[in-house]
């Protein structure tokens, strides 16, 4: 995992994207540190994929600045790139790759390469079970399939993770298994941006969570003592955002 | 180059691209070897021609030589002309198809003659002929789109399109990577069974690249449509629908319009009505006073008019003059023939500016010598040819000289020449422009649809 210095990961200030008429984002403004966990909770449509999307680069932001390991998405977007790995809510692989294949391709979509060894040790890692290793994707599981997108954002070695829904349709099990995952990659530095629904599931992995709404944060909550977060305060904000 | 290794391995793990770019190349292949075989078949025909001529004229030698009558020789006597097919027609068969590359004549009315292939031939120019040039035009566009319709909307419907672009250092040079692998094979398919059959038949070097040049600019204009219409935020099955709409445009429905366009602004009489004219013109001639006929040939041919009068008996030179008046009334005909066949060749060329198929084929004809004005230039050589016949017979028969064995060597012998072909200049140009338009529409679309 590479470190970041300064401690904030991915700095957005002040953010705003117009598509055309539109205003997703309303200057929107948040940060995580290198070790964090945040979870971005919010309805559909109030701007949680277009926030992802301005991170990677993908957009230009009307106005505002976004930076992520201190560099510009705008202007570096291959440079910001290299430093995260994006795991989407369904993450799609090639069927027709097995999962070493299919690591193997993406990391050298990145330039880079890795070797047997270090290929086993990130899916030892992650937990994918080892004969899954060489077999085709095509009968793999959500959760088999986080593992193996985990297991490449560890062999690119990227310092911050964004993950789009991960929980949602994973099995308690397979929810526990990831969040210890999760756990794991903070402890090792990782700065990681969970978007979400799912309330409870980001609540029990998320050192800050912040209401996002109409393209703003409307709210943040932070981690505290042993029970972490008010989930029935958690609750009331969500729905008065979903509400709005 | 990295990036070329990597989506090459990655295109050889795809099945089903694997297998249509496997089918484009025998689809290329055997147009190819089936147009080797008809040139192969042609080069024979036209070889059987020496000895079957020579046992022909020898016949005929040790019968008329006998009362060496000029007429007899001149009238029985059949000379051979043949229009080789060109180092290229294996790949581009064109007119050779409809128009006859075989013809021999007699030194009787030439119009009636030229045109007696149009009773067997016309039903080849309706299925035309499954070739290399067919194969790039029809069906290659075909393979272009399945291959690339489903680029970005692919792997956006299968929901890997964000992890697939945020991995990637640019997400434009992975697309221009995939393009290219793509691109290289569809154009290897079509290519090397090419190339191979250039090396069989002795493809001059100049014709074997700009082939390459036209597979490569046709390629080129429906992969940058392909990507074009694939960059809009819809399903593959849309991108599928909308491409296959602009083949059918584009490839058949554009220029059939276009050919009946022209054919009726530019209308052509049949080859046979003119030899029908020549032949009305003739048969009149036993009809009318033999100085009638003898006035209008002096007329155009004042250097015979001091020749023997006639009597009322039969004299061979009344018949060929009758032959030649006959000629010379259909003779505005012909000039309309020729001209409106290379006016109607040139607005086809027209049409191919603003028609990649057509650039394409048509340019492909051009280089093989296979287009009507190579169709034309073996007309105006068997015109040259036959205008030497009859200046070899005519001093024998308006003379009343003795055609004896020898003479039948004397006779002029046709020299056949290989059409060379043409630089398509003008069609590839068109190609590439119309390549370069749809790219620029394209840019300006994709950023004023922000995609």
């Amino acid at each position: 995992m590479t470190s970041i210095d300064g401690g904030k990961a991915i700095e957005i200030e002040d953010l705003v994207v117009r598509y055309g008429e539109r205003q997703v984002l309303d200057h929107l403004s948040l940060c995580v540190a290198a070790g964090e966990v945040y979870g971005l909770l919010g309805g559909n449509g109030a701007g949680k994929s277009t926030t992802l999307q301005a991170i990677l680069g993908f957009i230009q932001p009307s106005a505002g600045r976004v930076s992520v390991a201190g560099l510009d998405p705008a202007s570096d977007p291959a440079g910001v790139r290299r430093t995260i790995a994006y795991i989407p809510e369904n993450v799609a692989l090639y069927e027709h790759l097995t999962a070493r294949e299919n690591v193997d391709y993406f990391l050298q979509l990145g330039g880079l390469r890795a070797d047997r060894a270090e290929m086993d040790a990130a899916f030892r890692a992650v937990g994918l079970a080892e004969e899954a290793w060489s077999r085709s994707v095509s009968g793999f599981s959500k959760g088999m399939r986080q593992k193996t997108a985990i297991a490449l954002a560890l062999l690119r070695r990227a310092s911050v993770l964004l993950l789009d829904e991960p929980t949602s349709g994973l099995d308690p099990g397979a929810s526990a298994d990831f969040n210890a995952l999760v756990s794991r990659l903070r402890g090792e530095g990782a700065a990681i941006l969970i978007v979400t629904h799912d309330l409870i599931g980001v609540a029990d992995i998320a050192d800050r969570i912040g209401f996002l709404e109409r393209g703003r944060i409307s709210a943040e909550m932070v981690a505290e003592g042993p029970d972490r977060f008010d989930l029935r305060a958690l609750h009331d904000r969500f729905s008065r955002v979903r509400a709005g | 180059m990295n990036a070329l290794f990597r989506e090459a391995r990655f295109l050889l793990g795809l099945k089903s691209a694997v297998a249509a770019i496997l089918c484009l190349f025998l689809l290329s292949a055997v147009a190819v070897g089936a147009g080797l075989v008809e040139v192969a078949r042609q080069q024979a025909t036209i070889a059987r021609i020496a000895p079957q001529q020579a046992a022909d004229v020898a016949a005929i030698a040790d019968w008329a030589s006998r009362e060496k009558d000029p007429g007899n020789a001149a009238y029985y006597t059949f000379h051979a002309t043949w229009d080789p097919p060109s180092d290229l027609a294996f790949a581009a068969i064109g007119t050779r198809d409809v128009s006859p590359y075989v013809l021999r004549v007699r030194a009787l009315g030439l119009e009636a003659q030229l045109y007696e292939g149009e009773i067997g031939n016309p039903e080849a120019a309706l299925p035309g002929r499954f070739d290399f040039a067919f194969v790039l035009v029809y069906l290659a566009p075909l393979f272009v789109i399945l291959l690339f319709h489903d680029l970005r909307s692919g792997e956006r419907e299968a929901g890997r399109l964000g992890a697939l672009e945020a991995s990637a250092g640019s997400p434009r040079g992975l697309w221009r990577a995939r393009i290219a692998v793509r691109a290289a094979g569809l154009f290897l398919a079509l290519a090397v069974p090419f190339l191979i059959g250039a090396a069989v038949a002795g493809t001059a070097l100049w014709k074997t690249g700009s082939v390459l040049l036209i597979v490569l600019a046709y390629l080129a204009f429906w992969i940058t449509l392909s990507v074009v219409v694939a960059r809009a935020k819809r399903g593959s099955l849309a991108n599928a629908m909308t491409l296959a709409a602009a083949w059918m445009t584009l490839t058949l429905i554009v220029p059939a319009i276009g050919h009946v366009v022209i054919n009726s602004a530019i209308p052509l009489r049949q080859g046979m009505e003119l030899g029908q004219r020549q032949r009305t013109a003739v048969h009149r001639a036993w009809d009318i006073p033999k100085s009638q006929t003898m006035d209008a040939f002096f007329r155009t041919h004042p250097e015979w008019k001091d020749t023997a009068p006639l009597t009322e008996a039969f004299h061979w030179k009344w018949y060929f003059a009758f032959h030649q008046v006959g000629d010379e009334s259909a003779a505005d005909l012909a000039r309309a023939y020729r001209a409106g066949v290379l006016k109607r060749a040139a607005w086809s060329e027209r049409l191919g500016l603003v028609t990649p198929g057509v650039a394409a084929q048509l340019a492909l004809h051009r280089l093989a010598g296979a287009d009507p004005s190579a169709q034309i230039a073996y007309q105006d050589r068997i015109r040259a040819f036959h205008g030497a016949l009859r200046g070899f017979y005519y001093p024998y028969l308006f003379r009343d000289r003795p055609f004896g064995r020898d003479d039948f060597a004397r006779a002029p012998v046709y020299q056949a020449a290989p059409d060379p072909g043409g630089w398509p200049g003008g069609l590839l140009l068109g190609l590439v422009g119309m390549t370069a338009l749809v790219a620029a529409v394209g840019a300006w679309w994709s950023r004023r649809e922000g995609l």
